[in-house]
């Protein structure tokens, strides 16, 4: 019923997981390098793979590589920056639609795959350094995106309140650093930080698509030939113990209209203990589906909001819960919510809402299957938390929690931090 | 009752789409899809924001409609006498929606599990409204807030206050959830009158995707009509404003917490409001190859406006068109509104000037080809998209056809037609200034 992948080292080192299925129509591939989240580097981080896909030895500029990608039928190639937990990951992509919807025969993951490769091995150099104008007009629009972080108040509201919580974390890292870390990373500097990354860190490269094995070996082993050492560096795992002396309560005002309330809880659960299935039912209950307590409550009943949810940060371990109100209606929204945190510790659960979680969550889970990049991403997930699951082991897990094991859930999680955006004066 | 069968087969693509319509006019679209575990289905109704103002033959009586009446409907069929519809399909493990756009209202839900009891269900709620003064005093609440949260978003209000920009009249100018006025002149009665109008079968499709038998889902769908005892409806007649061919405001400005100007650019198709469909959706595809010509990250003008820190990644121009309405649309978040502008019309006019070579063209229409062919792997992409040109008598499925078939000359025809800068506007989202 579920495909896996099949596990494959490059001769450098590389990890390439490939999953041989006639299903989509594409031909995905997805390169993941892995590094810590830390303030230090997190510009750094942020800033590689944004110069890296300005354009490379063979393709000079972004033209050249548009142009190129146009004639692979228009072959999508991403460079993104992911936080997960206390990891910063490097990440690219490049989607092909599959030659035999074209006519064509076979070239597509070849082709693909290179540019791929030259992307990310074969980097533009001048002098010992990426191009200085690309490394400019990167820490530009980077720059630019932290500022841009504003537009999205409900985002805004998110990321405000995980970097009040854990202000003296490694997590409350913004992903892409902050501004004023920008000013100090040269040409040079970036591009010695380039090499060792490449050189050292741990490189995951996914394959989905209708292909043979074989082919999809040799066409990595091709374009990714760049040298890398043999011990790899090994990341510290991130930290989920911090204890909440007490609730801290920050409030920010902003000339919007929409109040937004966030809660950031701790829930002292990470990605691979035993309580992960427990706490996924937890938040499933609470708040993840339109069944949802907070759902149901809040908004079908006391008509107070249009969204509220509570989502968790699996390898962080927290649980946030947000909401768009009228300012006006805090306390009453405030009461709602802290009734169905009281109600789920108290077990005043029923039977359908358990029921329905668990269902909900399968659903979610099988329905990942069709997905490429959720394939992709559910795996990787599983290499940053330091435990993979397969869909099935997880089905089981969800299945099997019971009412003890939630009633264990709320009794170790934690509100820390009380986040309100409300409508008034200010917002720069 | 099975008023008629087809098959439609498409080689390109290697989709074989079954076709049933059943008494009183319901039509179903069934697309198999082997090895998919989930199973999605949407049952839409040709009635959107933008059908405000309509009457039923021979009924000569015009009915008027204040903005947000179907966004509304939308809302308030997920509320019957048992209660609340999201927890019936919660305890079948699927997982509903919702939305609503300028011409069509969609439910629908995806499931890995109990296909046909959720289709069921799919099929009955949306047969059965039930609206009561109370709980649609409560919505008002809830849209309430919705209204609010996009006030609040830039990016929307930037498109809306384009649309408004370009159009003096047309219904789309204005919110898809209305205003918190106009939503407070909603009651049971409106929407009961709207809803024996638009969710007539006649009015209605539905669109199922995944490893399904197409005639048992045929029988499931036939049998559920049978006992609803529908009787025929005349034609929906809607009626828009006469539309003036300028546009209503050259440009708006808004003031909103945001960390620099956002601008969008629109052009009024004036031509695309009076095209039938086969030519509008031909239109359609010209325009998203002029505007990938003109506005793509492979061409000169988007490497130089994002070298000059005038644009950034989200950039993006698109063309969207109905039967009554049409635009272009570009833009994005800028430092320099004024000289993002001037440069962006330069570019228009260059084009006109100077035309698309033939080898732009290829590429250009290859990526397009290759983002259709990607874009099928969505379960949701397909069925979305198949029911919404199918509701102005479009086929999805011949969009890579007749991409394949259009010629540089007519793309450069389209482009001088639509990109005529006597109907072009501005929208422009700012900071408050610095005190």
């Amino acid at each position: 019923m579920f495909t896996n992948y099949s596990e494959h080292y490059l001769p450098n080192g590389i990890r390439l997981l490939i999953m041989p299925t006639d299903k989509f129509k594409t031909i995905s591939m997805a390169l993941f390098l892995h590094q810590e989240l830390n303030r230090e580097v997190a510009a750094l981080n942020a800033l590689l793979p944004a110069v890296l896909e300005q354009g490379s030895r063979q393709y000079p500029d972004k033209l050249t590589l548009q142009r190129a990608l146009e004639k692979l039928y228009g072959s999508d190639l991403t460079a993104d920056i992911l936080k997960s937990g206390e990891r910063h990951v490097i990440a690219f992509g490049c989607e092909t639609p599959h030659d035999k919807y074209l006519g064509k025969n076979g070239t597509l993951l070849r082709q693909g795959m290179s540019v791929l490769g030259s992307v990310t091995g074969d980097p533009l150099t001048e002098n010992g350094g990426f191009k200085k104008d690309y490394v400019c007009q990167e820490k530009n629009q980077l720059i630019k995106d932290i500022r841009a972080m504003l537009n999205d108040k409900v985002s805004y509201a998110y990321e405000r309140c995980i970097a009040l919580m854990c202000a003296e974390e490694r997590f409350g890292t913004y992903k892409l650093g902050q501004i004023e870390d920008y000013d100090q990373i040269d040409r040079e500097a970036l591009y010695s930080y380039y090499q060792k990354l490449f050189y050292y860190n741990p490189i995951d490269l996914y394959v989905i698509g209708e292909l043979e094995e074989e082919e999809v070996l040799e066409a990595a082993g091709e374009a990714f030939s760049f040298s890398r050492s043999e011990e790899q560096s090994k990341l510290p795992p991130t930290e989920i113990n911090r204890p909440v002396p007490e609730v801290r309560y920050h409030e920010e005002s902003m000339a919007v209209n929409q109040a937004k309330l966030v809660l950031g809880f701790r829930t002292y659960t990470a990605y691979g203990d035993a309580q992960y299935c427990p706490l996924l039912v937890y938040s499933g209950i609470l708040g993840a589906f339109p069944h949802s307590k907070l759902f149901m409550k809040v908004r079908e009943e006391a008509g107070l909001a249009y969204y509220v949810h509570s989502r968790l940060e699996r390898h962080k371990g927290l649980m946030v819960i947000s909401a768009g109100i009228n300012c006006d209606d805090y306390s009453q929204a405030r009461d709602i919510i802290d009734r169905q945190l009281e109600d789920m510790a108290s077990g005043e659960i029923s039977d359908t809402e358990l029921d329905n979680t668990r269902r909900g969550l399968i659903n979610r889970l099988r329905s990942q299957q069709d997905s490429p990049t959720q394939l992709i991403s559910t795996h990787l997930s599983g290499s940053i938390g330091g435990r993979t699951y397969t869909a099935q082991e997880l089905i089981e897990g969800i299945e099997a929690v019971d009412r003890q094991e939630i009633r264990a859930v709320a009794e170790k999680i934690k509100l820390d931090t009380v986040y309100v955006l409300r409508p008034g004066e200010g917002g720069s | 009752m099975r008023e008629n069968f087809r098959l439609i087969e498409n080689r390109e693509l290697h989709e074989t789409l079954y076709h049933y319509r059943f008494y009183p006019g319901l039509d179903l679209y069934v697309l198999p899809r082997a090895d998919y575990q989930k199973k999605y289905a949407v049952f839409s109704t040709h009635f959107g924001s933008i059908d405000n103002c309509f009457r039923v033959e021979p009924d000569p009586e015009v009915t008027e409609l204040p903005d947000g009446v179907a966004h509304f409907l939308e809302h308030k069929l997920f509320e019957d006498e048992r209660g609340n519809v999201f927890d019936r399909f919660a305890a079948l493990g699927a997982s509903p929606n919702a939305f609503t756009s300028f011409t069509q209202t969609s439910y629908l839900f995806s499931c890995t599990d109990n296909f046909e009891q959720n289709l069921d269900h799919l099929l009955n709620f949306v047969q059965e409204p039930y609206f009561t003064e109370k709980t649609v005093q409560k919505e008002q609440g809830i849209i309430g807030q919705e209204i609010k949260m996009y006030e609040d978003h830039p990016h929307w209000r930037v498109f809306f206050n384009l649309l408004a920009g370009l159009y003096q009249k047309h219904p789309v100018r204005n919110d898809i959830a209305g205003t918190m006025e106009s939503i407070s002149q909603i009651t049971p009665e409106l929407l009961y009158r709207c809803y024996n109008t638009f969710y007539h079968p006649s009015n209605m499709a539905v669109f199922v995707v995944g490893d399904l038998d197409p005639d048992r889902v045929g029988g499931q769908v036939e049998e559920n009509l049978a006992g609803r005892d529908y009787k025929p409806m005349g034609e929906i007649v809607r009626l828009f404003p006469e539309e003036p061919a300028g546009i209503n405001q050259e440009k708006t400005v808004q003031e909103l917490v945001v960390s620099e100007p956002i601008m969008f650019l629109g052009f009024k198709d004036n031509r695309a409001a009076k095209l039938e469909n086969g030519p509008l959706m031909r239109r359609e595809i010209l325009m998203e190859l002029v505007l990938d010509i003109l506005f793509g990250s492979s061409e000169q003008l988007y490497n130089e406006l994002y070298r000059d820190n005038l644009i950034d990644e989200n950039f993006g121009a698109e063309y969207s068109a109905e039967t009554n309405y049409g635009y272009a649309m570009l833009g994005g978040e800028t430092r320099d509104p004024d000289q993002l502008y001037g440069r962006i019309m330069e570019a228009v006019d260059n084009l006109k000037k100077e035309g698309i070579t033939a080898e732009q063209f290829e590429r250009h229409r290859r990526k397009i080809l290759g983002g259709y062919i990607r874009r099928f792997n969505s379960l949701e992409f397909i069925a979305n998209n198949y029911l919404a040109y199918r509701f102005r008598d479009n086929e999805m499925f011949d969009l890579p056809s007749i991409l394949q078939g259009v010629s540089r000359n007519e793309a450069m025809e389209v482009a001088v037609e639509n990109l005529d800068p006597s109907s072009h506007a501005l929208s422009l989202v700012v900071p408050p200034p610095e005190e």
